[in-house]
């Protein structure tokens, strides 16, 4: 087990940079996920740590060494890929103990480590069969298996659950997490999922860009997005955004939006009369029930999934996102009065997208 | 129902009209080597289809050497087998070294050798016929088995690089990565996980180079001139140098030569349409 840091981290491919100056410490035995959309460089981020891809700039370490300088198999660390990447051509066992194999180690041992591992991942009795021979969540045990038998410092993951169907998705997130748990191992897991990494992160860092945009365990930055990028980025569905004008009269405050809407203000909210905000709300936060602020609103789609209502409603011309619990009475094209925890929404710079305290 | 049915007869029709004479212009030959191997002398050109008393008689001659165009007939199957595997052997070494080098450790100029490796099927073998008997002379390799070994080698790499090699592009990189982050170095990956997944390729390359050595005429016969030395392909065409060809003898020979070849490729058939078509779309 072991910490890792990241100092003023830089990546290019010829004279395109795709990391700008990355920098943060994972904890020893921390569940780190690296979140953001495709080509936010977070893939080519772990590839460095695992040195699969030579860092152009700043350092990194894992113990306090930095291993710029270091291969891939002296960094003890163990890897676990969207592929899976099983040798096809050698058992369950073989795979799993391929890297003891390297390293000339005693074959009882390695029986052992391997025995060891499969029982953690019920692979016991697959152990003598070749990977065309497994579906895909025991491919992707077997892929973690491999891991395991290293007893690595670090373990990466990118994007392993990405080639499985939604169900067993599920099962193996339980199951990494459980995992994870047992063994406490550091762990660097790279996923484009925001659902993936607020399960089962200790600390998420949201890339983009090639640049971070915040780290924060996964209710600081669902309650505390640092800016606009995080705050729709995370949750689902996303955060409602309207931009428009704060008005602030002696007992009351409120946004009117651009589209038509006036959005409420808590009593905590800052800005003066006039500026520009953009104004967050979660689907959550909204609820279909009359009352002194609610908003009239005009109902597009309904969506149940049973426990709760999806609606999609407009407001002027903006259109926005409600989840309710239980199912409530609304048919496509009615009208539905709109209410708005105030002290739930969040403001936003509109030009810059930081969030305003 | 019956339009489909004449629309599949028709069909069907068309590929016979195409498959009868294709079947004949290729079995014709075949026929005539089978019955003059089994005819006794004189009989074959009698205008029978087959001899009155067929007789295996030809091949205990060629078998005991008894004819003076036979007298090295072991020997001479001999070198063909040598020369053969051993081309075989080398270029498949060559070829998957490369292949690996290129498509799994992308070295420097990687890309430019396998241009050159095209390139040099625009120069038809022929044209190097010359070239290549001057450069084994100067090495002083002329009427060594090594010199047609090498020679073979060096026409047969080319094109066992490149299908190697696109082949090799098709195993996932990750196997690779996940082979380098376990602790392999590149000779291990080579031998450990390389060699391992690219066997059907190889198999179907090494076939390749080994029939090409063993069907080659024209450099057996510019590199090597002593009977002795030379291949059983060379030896064949020299039963035409007399009027009186002993044609009996020559087909048995034949068929005998012809043996080893069909033998292999139904050995290695499977290998054969997969391996070499592997590289030919990329998917």
């Amino acid at each position: 087990m072991a910490a890792v840091s990241f100092r003023e981290v830089e990546k290019s491919f010829g004279a395109t940079k795709v990391i700008h100056g990355i920098g943060f410490d994972i904890a020893d035995g921390e569940f780190t996920v690296l979140v953001g959309p495709s080509g936010c460089g977070k893939s080519t981020l772990l590839r460095m740590l695992a040195g699969l891809e030579e860092i152009s700039g700043g350092t990194i370490a894992i113990d306090g060494h930095v291993v710029n300088d270091i291969e891939s198999k002296d960094r003890d660390i163990a890897m676990v890929f969207q592929s899976y990447a099983l040798y096809p051509h050698m058992t369950v066992a073989d795979n799993m103990g391929f890297s003891l194999r390297l390293r000339k180690a005693d074959p009882a041992l390695t029986k052992e480590r391997v025995g060891h591992a499969a029982k953690i991942l019920n692979l016991v009795p697959y152990l003598a069969r070749y990977p065309r021979e497994l579906s895909g969540g025991q491919r992707q045990r077997v892929a973690m298996g491999r891991a395991i038998v290293r007893d690595p410092k670090v373990f990466l993951f990118d994007e392993p659950l990405s080639n499985l169907d939604a169900k067993l998705r599920v099962a193996m997130r339980a199951e990494i997490k459980a995992l994870h748990q047992r063994l406490k191992t550091t762990t660097v897991y790279v996923t484009h999922d925001q659902v993936e990494a607020m399960t089962m992160a200790d600390r998420i860092v949201v890339m983009q860009d090639g640049r971070i945009e915040q780290i924060g365990t996964p209710l600081e930055l669902y309650d505390h997005p640092a800016n606009l990028f995080v705050a729709q980025f995370i949750g689902s569905p996303a955060m409602n955004v309207v931009t428009g004008t704060i008005r602030r009269t002696a007992d009351d405050a409120w946004v009117d939006a651009d589209g038509g809407g006036r959005w409420p203000l808590g009593s905590s909210a800052s800005g003066s009369d006039g500026t520009r905000v953009a104004y967050g709300v979660r689907p959550s936060d909204l609820g279909v029930a009359a009352g002194a602020r609610s908003i009239p609103a005009e109902v597009i789609v309904v969506e149940p999934t049973g426990a709760e209502t999806e609606l999609l409603v407009r407001v002027g011309t903006n259109e926005i996102v409600v989840v309710v619990h239980g199912r409530p009475n609304a048919e496509p094209g009615a009208t539905v009065p709109l209410t708005v925890d105030p002290n739930a929404i969040h403001l936003f710079d509109p030009t810059s997208g930081q969030t305003l305290s | 129902m019956s339009r489909s049915l004449w629309r599949q007869a028709s069909s069907e029709a068309k590929l016979l009209l195409i498959g009868i004479p294709v079947a004949i212009w290729t079995l014709l030959p075949i026929y005539h080597l089978v019955l003059f191997a089994l005819s006794p002398r004189g009989q074959a050109v009698t205008g029978k289809l087959w001899p009155d008393h067929p007789t295996l008689d030809n091949f205990a001659v060629v078998f005991h050497q008894e004819h003076h165009y036979l007298l090295h007939f072991w020997k001479q199957l001999w070198n063909s087998v040598l020369i053969a595997v051993a081309a075989g052997a080398i270029t498949l070494c060559i070829a998957t070294a490369a292949a690996f080098a290129i498509s799994r450790l992308r070295v420097r100029g990687g890309r430019t050798i396998m241009n050159l490796a095209l390139f040099t099927y625009f120069i038809p073998a022929a044209f190097l016929a010359v070239p290549m008997y001057k450069t084994m002379g100067n090495y002083g390799l002329l009427n060594s088995q090594w010199a047609l070994i090498l020679a073979m080698v060096t026409i047969a790499t080319p094109y066992a690089i490149w299908v190697l090699k696109q082949a090799s592009d098709k195993l996932p990189l990750e196997l690779d990565e996940a082979a380098r982050i376990d602790g392999a170095t590149p000779l291990q990956l080579f031998r450990l996980v390389y060699l391992p997944l690219m066997l059907p390729s190889m198999v179907a390359v090494g076939t390749y180079a080994l029939l090409l050595a063993w069907n080659e005429y024209l450099y057996a016969f510019l590199l090597l001139s002593d009977d002795r030395s030379t291949t059983l392909g060379v030896a064949l065409g020299s039963f035409l140098s007399a009027d009186d060809s002993p044609w009996e003898l020559l087909m048995a020979t034949g068929l005998l030569y012809a043996l080893p070849p069909a033998a292999i490729y139904y050995a290695f058939k499977r290998y054969m349409v997969s391996g070499l078509t592997a590289g030919a779309v990329k998917s």
